[in-house]
Order: C-alpha cells, then sequence, then structure tokens
C-alpha cells in the first residue's frame, strides 16, 4: 500500500517491529515519538517511513504485543500511547536473540577472523 | 451490520486522530527549524504519506489478522482433538449420527421435492385434473382431452401420455425382447423440450385414428437395437408381429421423469370426434407466458360448463375441472411422509447436540485452568467464547462430513433394498446423490449444530474467575453446582425428545402389523402371477382372448405342481376398473351409480385366489359369450346396496352411457363373493363387480388389452418360484410365442403395496433406536462424571457407615429421578404431537395406551442400566483411597 520512495532504505517489515518493540522498553510512548527515537538512537541514520509506522502498530496491537491508550501528551495534546505487554516484552527477547544470531552470523560472512 | 458500521467507522476516527497528531508534531519540527506555516504542513504531509492510504492498509490488515487468528484457532482445536481422543470419538460418533441422519433425508427431499423436473421452465407444466366435491384426481379421457385441447387461451401445449403404457414384443432382429412403451399425443415432445438427436417427433397426422404406424426411439434402445446406426430414423422395427418406422429419436438425457422410463414411443392417435369416457391416460399441459394456476382454473370452470353440455350425465353439477403444477403432482402423495421424516431427523439431531453439549461441559471442567490462564494473559472473553465455538463449530463440521458420507451411502442402500414407492429417486435410487444443495445443507447445519451445542459450554466456561481458578488445586478444579444443572436439564431434555421419537416410532410398527394382519381377502400364498402383453397381437376380439385362456389355463394346469390356473386384467391390491352401473329397477338420482370396481375374470379366479363365495355360485366354463349374462358381486356391494333385499335375483347394467364400447345388456347377479382390498389394505374394500371374460364387449377387451395387460395367475402346491419356468415357456407355447413378463409370486405384489409403510417404519426405527442410544449415553455419562467427581464426598459416607447399597441407591434415585421427569415430559410431549402423524397410522390410536405404557417403560428401563452401572461402580470406592486422593 505504501509507495516506495527512491533513495530511502526501506526497512524489513520484521526488523522495523522489533524496533518498536525496543523503544518502548524505555516506557510507553506515542507514534510520533517512537519514530523519533527509532531516528534518534539510530543517530539519524535509519530515517523510518513514518507512514508505514501505524500499520505496523496496529499489528503489534492486534497481536497482544502492544496495548495502546489515549493519554495527554506532553505539549498537553491527546495522543495515543503504546506500551509494552508481557507477551510482548517475551516476543521482543526471542527477536533480539534472534536478530543477535543473524547479525553475528552476517558478520561471520562478511568479515571472517 | 449496525454495530461493525460504527465500529469501522470510531476505529477509523481513532487512526485519523492519530495520524493527525503525528503530522501536526512533524510540521511543529518544521515552524520550530523557522519554516513558513504553510510550507510546515506539506512538509509533514509529504513525510507521513497519504492518511487514507494508512488507513486503509490498517484496515486490511486487521481484516487478514483476525482470518489469520481464526485459522490459529482451528489448528488449535484441532490439536485440542488429537489430545482427546477418547473424547473427540464419542462427540463425533453422536454428531455423525445426528447430522447424518439429516443430511440422508435430506437427500430425499432434495431429489424428490427440490430438485426441479429436467424439463426446460418445468413450473409452467401443469397436470390436468377432474374436481369434484370429493377431492381432485388426475386423468384423462378422449372426450375431457377434446374439451382441453380447445383451451388454446391458456395452454400453450397440451398433451396426453398413458399411465402405464404397454409391454410390446421386438421381434426380428438379433434376438426378441420385451420392452417399455408409451402413447402419447404429437405434441408431448415439444411440450416437455424433449431433444431429438435424429429425425422428429410424431406429425399431427401420424397421431390421427388410424394414421401411419411410426415410433420415437428412446436413445437407449437405439443403441441397443439398432447399434446406434446413424441411418435409423426411416427403418422399421417389429413390434408384436407388426412393423413400425422409426421416425426419430430422443437425447440420452431426455428424462421422461417417470418411474419406470419408456424405451418407445407411439402416437396415442385419439380420436377428436371421439365419445369414449374411459379414462386411461393423463394430460399435460403448458401454461402461456403470464397465465397463472387460478386463471387457468377459471378458464377451464367454462371448460366444464362445455364438457356438461356436450356430454350429459357424465360429470355431476359439482365437479370441474383443474390443474396442479407437474412437479407438486408427481410427488404429492411422498411429501407429507418425508416431512414426518425431516422432524424425526431434527428430533436425533437435537438430542445429539444436548449429547455432545454435555461432553463438552465435563471437559471443560478440566480445561478451566487452561482457560483461566489464555485470559491471564489478555485473550478477553469475547475471544475465548469464539475460540471455543470455533472448536465446538470444528467438532461439528468434521462429524458433517463422516455423517454425510455415511447418512448417504446409508439411505442409498435402504432405497436400493426398498424404494419405497417414492418417486423420483431413480433406478436403484441413482437420482440420490452429492450436489451443491446437499453439501450446502450439510455445512449449515454443522456449523448451526456446532453454534448450539458449543454456545452453552462455552458461555459457562469462560464466565470462569481467573483468580479463583488459578488459585484452585489443578485436579479439583471441578464443576460448580450450576454446571451440574444445565447437564441435569440437557439429560431431561435428551430423554424427553428420545421418548417422544420412541412413541412415533412404535406407533408406527403397530400400524404396519396392523397393515400385516389386515385379512386382505384373498390367500397370496403359493400363488404365481404373469403378465403378458396383448397390444397389437392377433388376440384382440373377445371370442379369440377367451380361447386364448382356455387353452393356456388347460396346458397350465396339466404342469405338476399346479392345482389352478386363471386369468384377469387387474390383480387385488392394484386396482381395478372403475365402470358406472345401473340396478334394474331402482332409479338412483343422478341417473346410475358411480363407477366402482369393474373386473373381467376367468372362471379359475376366485379358486386361485381362495375368494370364498357367500351365496349362489361362482363362474364356470358354462358361462361362456352366448349363454345368460351373469354377474357376480362382493360383499361390501351387497352390502350396500341391498341391506335388507336379496341381490341374487336382481339385474345390474354395466357402464350405461359410459361411450359404445361399454353398451351392454343387463347381468343377472348369480353370486356374492368375500370382500377383496383392492384399493389397498389400509382402505375398506369397495363395491365390486365381477364378470366373465367371455362376456364382455369387444370394445372393452380392446381397451383392456391397452390400458393393461393381461394377468396370469397359478396356484401351485409347491414353492411357485420353482415353477415359474415351466409354466412362462407353457404361455408363451400356447399363444405363439408372446413372451411374458413381470413373473413374480403374489407375495411380492402384498409387499409392494406396503412397502412405503415399511420404509416409513424401517427408517423411523433406525431414528428411534440412534435416540434411544444417544440419551442412555447421555444419562451414563452424566451419572458417571458425578460419581467421579464426588468420589471424596461418597468415600465420607461409607467411612462413616454409610451402607454400599445405600451409597448406590442414592445414585440410582438420583438419575433415575432426571430420567422420570424426562420421560413424564415427553409422555406429554408426545400426547400432543402424535396426531401430527395420525395420517400415517393405521389399526392404532394415535394415543394408543399400549404404546404410551411400554416405551416409557423401555426407555426407563435402558435409563436405569445407565444409571446403574456408575452407581454399582459407587459402591467399590475404598474410603482410605477417595479420602487419600485430594
Amino acid at each position: 500500500m505504501t509507495k516506495q520512495q527512491p533513495g530511502r532504505l526501506e526497512l524489513l517489515q520484521g526488523t522495523l517491529e522489533m524496533m518498536i518493540l525496543r523503544t518502548l522498553l524505555l516506557g510507553p510512548s506515542n507514534g510520533y515519538q517512537i519514530a523519533k527515537t527509532i531516528e534518534q538512537m539510530s543517530n539519524d541514520v535509519l530515517q523510518i517511513d513514518h507512514g508505514s509506522l501505524y500499520p505496523a502498530l496496529h499489528r503489534l496491537e492486534k497481536r497482544g504485543w502492544l496495548s495502546a491508550k489515549w493519554d495527554t501528551s506532553e505539549t498537553k495534546r491527546r495522543a495515543k500511547y503504546y506500551r509494552l505487554t508481557a507477551a510482548g516484552r517475551k516476543k521482543l527477547i526471542t527477536e533480539q536473540s534472534k536478530w543477535d544470531r543473524l547479525a553475528a552470523a552476517i558478520g561471520q560472512v562478511m568479515r571472517p577472523a | 451490520m449496525l454495530s461493525w458500521f460504527s465500529r469501522r467507522h470510531r476505529q477509523e476516527d481513532d487512526i485519523d486522530a492519530e495520524l493527525r497528531y503525528h503530522s501536526e508534531m512533524l510540521a511543529q519540527e518544521c515552524t520550530d527549524d523557522g519554516i513558513a506555516p504553510l510550507e510546515a504542513d506539506l512538509t509533514a504531509r509529504r513525510k507521513l504519506g497519504n492518511a487514507t492510504l494508512i488507513r486503509e492498509e490498517i484496515y486490511w490488515m486487521n481484516h487478514a489478522l483476525y482470518f489469520e487468528t481464526i485459522w490459529q484457532d482451528i489448528i488449535y482445536a484441532l490439536r485440542t482433538m488429537r489430545k482427546n481422543p477418547t473424547f473427540t470419538a464419542t462427540a463425533l460418533a453422536a454428531l455423525a449420527i445426528g447430522i447424518g441422519v439429516n443430511s440422508a433425508i435430506f437427500s430425499v427431499v432434495n431429489a424428490v421435492l427440490l430438485r426441479p423436473l429436467s424439463y426446460p421452465d418445468a413450473d409452467r407444466i401443469v397436470l390436468l385434473l377432474t374436481t369434484s366435491p370429493g377431492g381432485r384426481a388426475p386423468g384423462g379421457s378422449a372426450t375431457k382431452f377434446n374439451v382441453w385441447r380447445e383451451q388454446t387461451n391458456i395452454f400453450k401445449d397440451i398433451s396426453a401420455y398413458e399411465y402405464n403404457g404397454a409391454q410390446l414384443n421386438v421381434t426380428g432382429g438379433a434376438y426378441p425382447e420385451q420392452i417399455h412403451s408409451i402413447r402419447v399425443s404429437a405434441n408431448y415432445f415439444r411440450l416437455l423440450g424433449a431433444p431429438i438427436v435424429q429425425g422428429r417427433p410424431f406429425a399431427d397426422d401420424e397421431d390421427s385414428p388410424g394414421g401411419k404406424h411410426v415410433v420415437v426411439l428412446s436413445y437407449g434402445l437405439w443403441q441397443r437395437r439398432f447399434g446406434g446406426d446413424p441411418q435409423a430414423v426411416g427403418k422399421t422395427i417389429s413390434l408384436n408381429g407388426v412393423p413400425y418406422e422409426v421416425v426419430g429419436i430422443t437425447g440420452p438425457d431426455f428424462n421422461t421423469e417417470l418411474d419406470s422410463p419408456p424405451d418407445i414411443w407411439l402416437p396415442l392417435q385419439l380420436d377428436p370426434n371421439s365419445s369414449d369416457h374411459a379414462q386411461y391416460f393423463n394430460v399435460i399441459a403448458r401454461l402461456k407466458p403470464g397465465v397463472s394456476t387460478t386463471m387457468a382454473e377459471a378458464q377451464l370452470q367454462l371448460a366444464a360448463a362445455e364438457f356438461r353440455a356436450k356430454f350429459p350425465n357424465i360429470m355431476g353439477p359439482r365437479d370441474g375441472f383443474g390443474v396442479e403444477p407437474f412437479q407438486d403432482a408427481l410427488v404429492s402423495d411422498v411429501r407429507s411422509s418425508l416431512l414426518v421424516l425431516v422432524v424425526a431427523v431434527i428430533l436425533v439431531l437435537l438430542i445429539a447436540c444436548a449429547n455432545v453439549a454435555n461432553l463438552l461441559l465435563v471437559r471443560a471442567a478440566g480445561r478451566k485452568r487452561e482457560i483461566a490462564i489464555r485470559a491471564a494473559i489478555g485473550a478477553g472473553r469475547v475471544r475465548i467464547i469464539r475460540q471455543l465455538l470455533i472448536e465446538s463449530i470444528v467438532l461439528a463440521t468434521a462429524g458433517g462430513a463422516l455423517g454425510l458420507l455415511l447418512g448417504l451411502a446409508g439411505v442409498r442402500a435402504l432405497l436400493d433394498v426398498n424404494p419405497g414407492s417414492i418417486p423420483r429417486i431413480g433406478v436403484h435410487a441413482s437420482a440420490i446423490g452429492m450436489d451443491w444443495r446437499l453439501i450446502v445443507f450439510t455445512v449449515c447445519t454443522s456449523l448451526l449444530t456446532g453454534l448450539l451445542f458449543g454456545i452453552v459450554p462455552a458461555l459457562d466456561v469462560s464466565r470462569a474467575d481467573v483468580a479463583t481458578t488459578l488459585k484452585e488445586s489443578g485436579g479439583r478444579s471441578g464443576s460448580g453446582l450450576r454446571q451440574n444443572k444445565i447437564r441435569a436439564l440437557l439429560v431431561i431434555g435428551e430423554m424427553g425428545l428420545a421418548l417422544v421419537l420412541l412413541i412415533s416410532a412404535a406407533l408406527l410398527i403397530r400400524s404396519f402389523w396392523a397393515l400385516r394382519n389386515v385379512n386382505p381377502g384373498f390367500d397370496a400364498r403359493n400363488v404365481l402371477t404373469l403378465r403378458m402383453s396383448l397390444a397389437g397381437s392377433r388376440f384382440q376380439k373377445t371370442p379369440q382372448i377367451n380361447q386364448l385362456i382356455r387353452d393356456a389355463i388347460q396346458r397350465v394346469e396339466e404342469l405338476p405342481g399346479v392345482t389352478r390356473a386363471g386369468a384377469s386384467y387387474n390383480l387385488p391390491l392394484e386396482g381395478a376398473f372403475g365402470v358406472p352401473f345401473n340396478i334394474v329397477g331402482r332409479v338412483p338420482t343422478s341417473g346410475r351409480y358411480d363407477g366402482r370396481g369393474w373386473l373381467g375374470v376367468s372362471p379359475g379366479y376366485f379358486d386361485v385366489f381362495k375368494i370364498p363365495v357367500l351365496r349362489g355360485r361362482l363362474f364356470n366354463d358354462r358361462d361362456e359369450a352366448g349363454s345368460e349374462r351373469v354377474a357376480i358381486i362382493n360383499q361390501a356391494m351387497a352390502r350396500q346396496f341391498w341391506p335388507h333385499g336379496d341381490p341374487l335375483g336382481d339385474q345390474v347394467i354395466l357402464g350405461k352411457g359410459y361411450g359404445p364400447e361399454f353398451e351392454e345388456p343387463a347381468r343377472q347377479i348369480i353370486g356374492v363373493v368375500g370382500d377383496v382390498h383392492d384399493y389397498g389394505l389400509n382402505r375398506n374394500p369397495l363395491p365390486v363387480v365381477y364378470v366373465p371374460l367371455t362376456q364382455v364387449t369387444d370394445g372393452i377387451t380392446a381397451l383392456a388389452a391397452r390400458a393393461s395387460s393381461l394377468a396370469w395367475i397359478v396356484r401351485t402346491r409347491v414353492d411357485p418360484n420353482s415353477v415359474s419356468t415351466q409354466i412362462a415357456n407353457q404361455l408363451e407355447q400356447v399363444t405363439g410365442g408372446l413372451p411374458v413378463a413381470h413373473i413374480r409370486p403374489m407375495d411380492e405384489v402384498v409387499g409392494q403395496s406396503t412397502a412405503r409403510a415399511d420404509f416409513n417404519m424401517s427408517l423411523l426405527t433406525i431414528f428411534g433406536c440412534s435416540a434411544l442410544l444417544l440419551a442412555t449415553i447421555g444419562i451414563y455419562g452424566l451419572m458417571a462424571h458425578a460419581v467421579r467427581q464426588r468420589t471424596q464426598e461418597l468415600g465420607i459416607r461409607m467411612a462413616l457407615g454409610a451402607q454400599a447399597s445405600q451409597v448406590r441407591n442414592m445414585i440410582i434415585f438420583q438419575g433415575m429421578r432426571l430420567a422420570l421427569i424426562g420421560i413424564v415430559i415427553g409422555i406429554v410431549a408426545a400426547l400432543a404431537l402424535t396426531r401430527l402423524i395420525a395420517s400415517f397410522l393405521f389399526g392404532v390410536n394415535a394415543r394408543d395406551p399400549l404404546v404410551f405404557i411400554v416405551v416409557p417403560v423401555l426407555l426407563g428401563g435402558a435409563a436405569l442400566l445407565a444409571v446403574g452401572l456408575p452407581a454399582i461402580r459407587a459402591t467399590h470406592i475404598d474410603p482410605v483411597d477417595a479420602l487419600r486422593s485430594e
């Protein structure tokens, strides 16, 4: 559905979801904050597609890994805040370990000791 | 639907608000960087992308996820089923029975009632009827047909076809063969939209009296006799020794919807100026576009007035003509008996549902922890109910698939053995089969069944309080008081339903036996019947036929094992010709007495069937064409028309005013014989007049030969089947090669007249037994579970000194209380419901006291057995073990 823009690095879907879960480990946040956090944590290397963020958030919510609640933001505006559920925490751990193994394996291939 | 809309709207508003917030924050970011507000807004929108597209994507993703989770639930359900093989097998068996019987009966209903006739625009085809205050009857005579065919403003096409047709002998060619023929009027094929693969249908001049000898072949006969010869049209086929020209061949899929499809069609050749009132054919018509049956009936009243003016004294002043949709007419007499079976199978299904619901409740007790854990990790109640219902539906669908296969195979096997004289089921029930209607029906039934038996357990289990359940220790997370109450109610319901079914079945079984025990008025044992077609043969006139009969009877009676032989056009139980009569010296108000049974018989007829002579004498060889004209009447006629007087000495005139073929002088009544149930065992005998075959007019002989075939009847000293070949050979020899067909012992003819009752009875017996089995298993399951659940309590009772017998009686008392409540409810329901089957009963009251006592006692006995087993098991509980088990 979302259009791919030229020159932009498209993230793998699973990777975006994993990073969303990771940022929420720091505490509940809204969609805008999540996007900003990911960009800042990657030192602005990763430019995420703000539009594709929301389908991912809703999918994670439907799967029961996130719960969502409307709340007042620091700018005194109504915003939807996402929070990691117990199941989401478990999911993050398995995803993290999978990612670690994948990254290590790719590292082995690319830069053999 | 409304809630679905509002939910979708709320969701979309939610997403919009979320996206708006995001976009405003992005814009804020830009303005903070010193970009103009308008441009900041644009940048923000660009960065976020198209809001509508995002909304759509989320919407579709949600749906995909929904189906994904349903799929997960299905997989989970299958896994649960595999983990509990005993539960699954029991539930599947109950469901396969419950849904299977429904699929089986639906397959018959589908083939007989729902499946449209295989003609184009079949709903426009009607059957013509003669109506009277007493009812409506199909059938046409030449005189009626000639009036009907003038009603061109309502009928697009009209055609007559013979009821039964005749067996014709194909001579010449590679081998002789007897084939089934039906005579039809010219536009029969056009009316039914019959495909003609070669040649043409009959032309109008071929359908007139004295028209050419032409035939239309069925596809099968064309393949068989002509090897599918493309040049067959124009060739001749020899029927009973007379050459006929083949003018057309019908397509292979021309289905006549008749129970015995013809091999060949001949033109009926009705005389447009005929005064023949004999009814021996049916008339169908295709309504003109825009003409309703009501309009047609109105027009036919005018036609009836016209007919009365033309032929006074044939139809009463309150009689008329009418139409009935052809399909309804074909299936009218089977519809009500199928509906009874439909009700019966629904009862079986309800019992099966109660049974499986009970099983689920038992199993649910063991699953409380699992459900509570699911609830604890965030599954909502709706989600849990959905998952449990999906489990039920998966179970029901599996049971339904099993049931469909079993039911279809079962009903086909049953119909193959006993077609129950049900129309439209085809040869060997070939029309009963898998089609989309049956599959849709079974799927819907399975889904509904799954919801029905799953909803109560699902609501019950999902109500569980998470905290208490999880705190309880695993083993004893038992079912509460309320759950036991639901289960008790289900068992009561099962008992009640089973009783209603069993009582209905028992009433039908009693009817069947009553029917079997009716004295038919004749002795069918050791009588062989054989049919011989005389149509178109050299035996057309009365003297020739009687010479033939005399010779044949003499030859057959010389055979060893044969005691007596005779001939007639009608066998007992197969009906007789209806011919009106007058009694000399009496003038009834309508001018004559209504057409009742007329039977032409040879002298041996009464001896063969051992029909007793009550007064006077029987026919003998001296009652010849030239001697005194005689008749014998039956007891019913004597009782009705000579309640106080003596019929012997009076004279009757038969068929006066019924057409020239029937005109004959008066006959002397010479005897009274016992009644024979000619119109079926369940009907009272009607007045019948017997006349010697030697003394009937040539006209009637020709008509009888055309409308029926000659029946030979032979009483044997041995098993009639053992001498049937010799008898058939003798008959063929003496007739110079006319083949005999339809060789049946008379017992079989009697059996066929009760085939429908037999069919209904065997099905209801099967359903009743299924119900009994399911209900018994249900109450057994409940009590066995109760005993298991109360092991500890029973242990304490016994430790405190309760006798084993006390414990046993307590369990029996508790179980039997439920059974008895169910039985009482069932008796009340049955008293109200059995009148629905009253019209199928014979010789037994719908509230027959014997049935209403014996059946509840039987069901109670079965329940006692089912309750007794767990009760005895309860007495074997070791108090020490029971107390330690906690």
